[in-house]
């Protein structure tokens, strides 16, 4: 399951996912269940993450392979520039040509970026090779378009493309590099005019719908051949895109958070992007966060409750990990104020522990004596620092707001439905009249559908 | 409200300050938790709500006293409280809105001239105080109507008082006396 180039996010799920059924896989035995069960859920969980996300898996897998790999004949030796014009791709931004190298003993190869936008010519004779490994010849020229599906993304990417080969040759394979910000680190080996072959090149293009490559003739494959080396650079990152380098070279993220809001992120370490369903990667986030020993228990408790239910197989174990937190948590006396006066307006929820009842007894013991005081007192208190008409203005003006519905409504009520959070852990939260500004970390950031995954956040916002 | 003389002087109210109590005990965290726009300080017991509409910012204790700054008007002031509360009340606490009163109101007010601040130090001994080290304006403390009066050299003055119909007569009351340590053309 783990591609080689699936992206960290992708990567660091997976891995939880396996480190969580490994764990498991004992319990499971302990417990009579067949070692089916456990992998059903496993397949089931991938699954569903996969389809939440899979737009990032294959994404990664695109943008560190490429779409793909054409393989000239031999016989293609001599029509270089021939084949250098016919394979020109009428890119909106980008003109990208690939000289060919060829050597007489070698098929000649190389990769397309997948940030070219289609159609793309192909010329006939080519071998084309998917990122899958599918192998394609083509016996007649053809252009290849994108599917309907296509992103958006892929036409705003801007790379550098940088072709690898084996003898420099001099010919037209200019790379327009056209970057409108140049990202931290360029490849420091490969400066625009020289080229290196890496002995195992890294092929890294921004993403590509892989379902559109299929578009040529299906015809039976040819042979492989040696992989020429394409190297790009990692690609510009545009505002929402995020694409990730290979390198993982830190990004800088802006977005938009809450409406009234300008927030500006810049994400160091292990970040990338997926899409997920908003629900699922909460999920994942709980899982994230909740400590996996916890879960396992959790998760241990939930089959024995519902071990038929395959579907929601994920979702008690969950239920239980949010009840049992939210039951801790009521669980906590308040203990500002005069100890625990709140009466009957908020009831205590959940049930309680030993070390609360201490607590629970001094505030009772308290309310007990002050329960006859308690109305009296306010009111002898509220007409003793008032003038004497207080009580009078209090009864006219209790009144007004009991029944006055029009006395406000919020302004902006669903403020806090959206769907872009952010689950983490916090360094420093800073305020200044409404400037806030935050220090996050170890978190995972579900923006616009897609996962990020940071260990330092930095956040600035107005309010 | 103008002085003596014929120009109008420009009293901008900057903040008013006022409490008032919701008659019920208050659960911070619960509100902390479910209250939009709240920060919660459980170091000092309250927490603070910011709303948008009157812009003011109140510190609620969980005894169910409030107190709401950073309004412009005394009816802004009290709009912003009643809005306080029932927001409150949204947040399932039972609360009365009672005991509303105005605390302090801060307004600044600009001379068109400079003033000496010595000379009117001099002028004003016992109700005025001036101590350029410790802070660069002559504070001018009127008794009996409980107002404060900070005069800058600038001819800046800012008025605090309970309400705001002290401010104004302060401001009328300390005018003339700013004239007459006036120096000549504001700068």
């Amino acid at each position: 399951m783990l591609n080689n180039n699936t992206g960290p996010v992708a990567k660091l799920y997976l891995s939880i996912i396996d480190d969580v059924i490994e764990s498991m896989r004992e319990l499971f035995l302990d417990e009579g269940l067949e070692d089916r069960v456990l992998d059903d859920l496993r397949h089931l969980w991938e699954a569903k993450m996969m389809q939440s996300k899979a737009m990032e898996d294959f994404r990664k897998n695109n943008m560190n392979s490429s779409n793909f790999v054409l393989q000239l004949p031999a016989s293609y030796s001599r029509t270089d520039q021939e084949l250098t014009a016919s394979v020109v791709i009428p890119a909106s931004h980008n003109i990208h040509s690939f000289p060919m190298k060829t050597n007489s003993e070698t098929i000649a190869t190389f990769s397309l970026p997948a940030g070219l936008s289609y159609p793309v010519q192909i010329p006939a004779g080519v071998t084309l090779q998917t990122a899958s490994g599918q192998l394609y010849k083509v016996n007649v020229p053809v252009v290849v378009t994108q599917a309907p599906a296509g992103q958006p993304l892929i036409s705003r990417t801007m790379q550098r493309v940088f072709v690898g080969r084996e003898a420099p040759a001099p010919q037209s394979y200019a790379v327009p590099p056209k970057t409108t910000r140049p990202q931290g680190v360029d490849p420091p080996s490969v400066p625009a005019s020289s080229l290196q072959l890496p002995p195992h090149s890294q092929v890294d293009i921004p993403p590509c719908q892989e379902k559109s490559v299929p578009q040529p003739p299906q015809v039976p494959a040819a042979e492989p051949s040696q992989l020429q080396g394409v190297r790009s650079p990692e690609p510009n990152i545009n505002l929402e895109e995020n694409e990730q380098s290979p390198q993982r070279e830190p990004v800088n993220l802006s977005m938009n958070a809450s409406p009234c809001s300008q927030l500006l992120e810049q994400i160091s370490s292990e970040e990338a992007l997926s899409q997920t369903a908003q629900f699922k990667s909460r999920d994942i986030d709980d899982i994230l966060k909740e400590v996996i020993e916890e879960e396992r228990e959790k998760a241990e408790r939930a089959r024995n409750l519902a071990p038929a239910k395959n579907d929601n197989q994920s979702d008690p174990v969950l239920g239980l990990d949010l009840d049992f937190n939210y039951n801790e948590l009521s669980d906590i006396v308040q203990l500002d104020g005069p100890a625990g006066n709140s009466d009957m307006e908020e009831e205590e929820g959940g049930p309680m522990e030993e070390n609360d009842f201490l607590g629970l007894i001094n505030a009772e013991a308290i309310k007990a004596l002050q329960e006859g005081e308690g109305s009296s007192d306010g009111n002898s208190v509220s007409s003793s620092s008032d003038s004497e008409g207080v009580d009078l203005a209090e009864a006219v003006e209790e009144d007004p707001l009991n029944s006055g519905d029009d006395v406000h409504e919020q302004d902006i009520p669903d403020l806090f439905d959206t769907d872009n959070v952010i689950v983490c852990q916090y360094d420093k939260i800073h305020r200044s009249k409404n400037r806030w500004k935050f220090h996050l970390k170890d978190g995972v950031m579900c923006y616009g559908g897609r996962d990020y995954v940071f260990s330092k956040a930095v956040g600035e916002a107005e309010w | 409200m103008d002085s003596s003389n014929d120009e109008a002087l420009d009293i901008i109210i900057t903040n008013v300050v006022a409490t008032f109590r919701v008659r019920c005990h208050l659960n911070l965290r619960t509100i902390a938790l479910e209250g939009n726009n709240v920060i919660y300080k459980p170091d000092c017991g309250k927490v603070l709500m910011k709303l948008r509409k009157p812009k003011i910012t109140a510190s609620i204790w969980s005894s169910g006293k409030i107190i709401c700054t950073g309004a412009t008007s005394e009816d802004d002031a009290k709009l912003g409280a009643r809005r306080l509360a029932r927001v409150l009340q949204k947040l399932g606490f039972r609360v009365r809105f009672s005991a509303f009163k105005v605390v302090n109101v801060l307004a600044v007010c600009s001379m068109p001239f400079s003033i000496a601040l010595i000379d009117f130090t001099v002028n004003n001994r016992p109700i005025a105080s001036y101590e350029p080290e410790l802070h660069p304006a002559a504070t001018y403390r009127i008794k009996h109507i409980k107002a404060t009066v900070q005069v800058f050299s600038t001819g800046s003055i800012t008025v605090t008082g309970p309400n705001v119909q002290t401010v104004a007569t302060a401001v009328e009351q300390v005018y003339p006396l700013l004239f007459e340590c006036r120096k000549p053309l504001r700068k």
